[in-house]
């Protein structure tokens, strides 16, 4: 049985691809295309990949079935910018005003096991070019944790929150947390570490 | 008439509703609920990038009736065009984040027909920046923006931005790019596809809408 279902939108850029082929990472993941969702039994899963690609249009129509998945004690990941807020936990992204180089540097908030061992200068830039990581941030809601940041304004960029419906929500406000696999760095550590997460049992708030 | 076709993401929705860009479209169409209605009365449908292809290949009836009734489709980078639009030979490119990194770096874009009108709006400074992808321009078409076989990782090169009249003989006309401005402007990522898009849709004022 697979860990995760991951939903695909199509898109050549993301990373979606290589993670499927990798030998140890790909058979935890179904790939489910997107818009399959409204015909497919979550129960089958512990966690829900959702990428920057996503119509959140449509995920806002599926709403209450996500918020059942999260009320049986599933595990929603979204990654990219919120534009429509699909769960109530999700507010709207608000980017770093005017930002400079410096406001994009990532800062470690507090630990957390999916971020483990990965130094944040391997997320603050790919080939000494900063910006890839986030922009800006996807407004936490109250009680959540803040894990990583952004800059001396240290504006959330990753947040883990416990949804009023049950379950969790794990947000991060910028690309594919699936694109650094592979990336030779130890953002290499993020996959294999958020599998284990969401299939580990439910750590106490 | 200008109509934007949209897919429900965080970028469209920043492109369409955000402070930079505002009022630049007559209508927005979210790709799901396309259907003729929503087509009655456009000159030209920009289908903005990175859509999700198997809605496009869903409403390919829809969209081959528009172009055999006249109408203009400007279909941007992303969209796996290939496998919808008639005539689109695409060929996948990695990503080349990097090549400013090197002074005086190259990528090997060329404006091919200067004289086109949309270069009224659009230059340089808005087309150089990565792509992702070489199209071959069918028999008819004009390629507007070339990479050289120097900047082309495989070192054969092509078009990036092609404009097709007449397609199939028809009265239907199809703008193509593999370049995806919709995304980087959307997520804040990439000044220079903030400006492309801009001037694009400079040049879809001055085309398609003619009241203004």
């Amino acid at each position: 049985m697979n860990d995760v279902a991951l939903l695909d939108s199509e898109q050549a850029e993301g990373g979606v691809q290589d993670l499927i082929r990798d030998l140890v990472l790909g058979p935890r993941i179904a790939l489910l295309p997107l818009y399959d969702l409204e015909r497919t039994d979550l129960a089958a899963f512990r966690g829900l990949l959702v990428g920057l690609h996503a119509d959140q249009r449509y995920l806002s129509s599926r709403r209450a079935q996500l918020e059942g998945f999260l009320a049986q004690g599933g595990t929603i990941v979204v990654c990219g910018h919120v534009g429509h807020s699909f769960l109530a936990e999700l507010n709207p992204f608000a980017p770093i005003p005017n930002y400079r180089v410096e406001d994009l540097e990532v800062n470690r908030e507090a630990a957390h096991p999916v971020w483990e061992g990965v130094e944040m200068e391997h997320l603050s830039r790919r080939r000494g070019v900063a910006g890839f990581y986030g922009r800006g941030s996807n407004l936490p809601p109250p009680g959540a944790r803040a894990i990583n940041s952004l800059g001396p304004g240290r504006h959330p960029v990753d947040f883990e929150c416990r949804p009023a419906v049950g379950g969790r929500l794990l947000v991060h406000a910028g690309a594919d947390l699936w694109g650094y696999h592979g990336s030779g760095s130890t953002a290499d550590r993020i996959m294999p570490q958020l599998l284990d997460w969401i299939t580990a049992p439910m750590e106490a708030w | 008439m200008l109509a934007l076709l949209e897919g429900g993401t965080y970028f469209h929705k920043e492109a369409i509703e955000g402070e930079r860009l505002t009022g630049r479209f007559d209508r927005t169409i979210y790709a799901p609920e396309l259907d003729a209605a929503a087509l009655a009365g456009c000159d030209a449908l920009i289908v903005a990038d990175r859509i999700h292809p198997a809605v496009l290949r869903r409403k390919r009836p829809l969209l081959l009736s528009y172009l055999a009734a006249g109408g203009t489709l400007i279909v941007l980078g992303e969209n796996r065009a290939q496998d919808w639009a008639p005539g689109v030979a695409w060929e996948f490119r990695p990503t080349n984040f990097w090549w400013w990194l090197e002074k005086g770096a190259d990528p090997g874009h060329r404006i091919v027909a200067p004289g086109h009108d949309i270069f009224h709006h659009v230059g340089m400074g808005e087309l150089v920046w990565h792509y992702h992808g070489l199209l071959t321009p069918p028999p008819g078409a004009t390629s507007l923006v070339e990479i050289t076989p120097e900047g082309d990782p495989h070192g054969r090169g092509g078009s990036i931005l092609y404009d097709h009249r007449n397609v199939g003989g028809g009265p239907g006309r199809m703008i193509v790019t593999t370049l995806d401005p919709f995304y980087h402007h959307g997520s804040f990522f990439m000044p220079a596809a903030s400006r492309f898009l801009g001037k694009l849709l400079d040049w879809t004022d001055e085309a398609f809408r003619a009241s203004r």
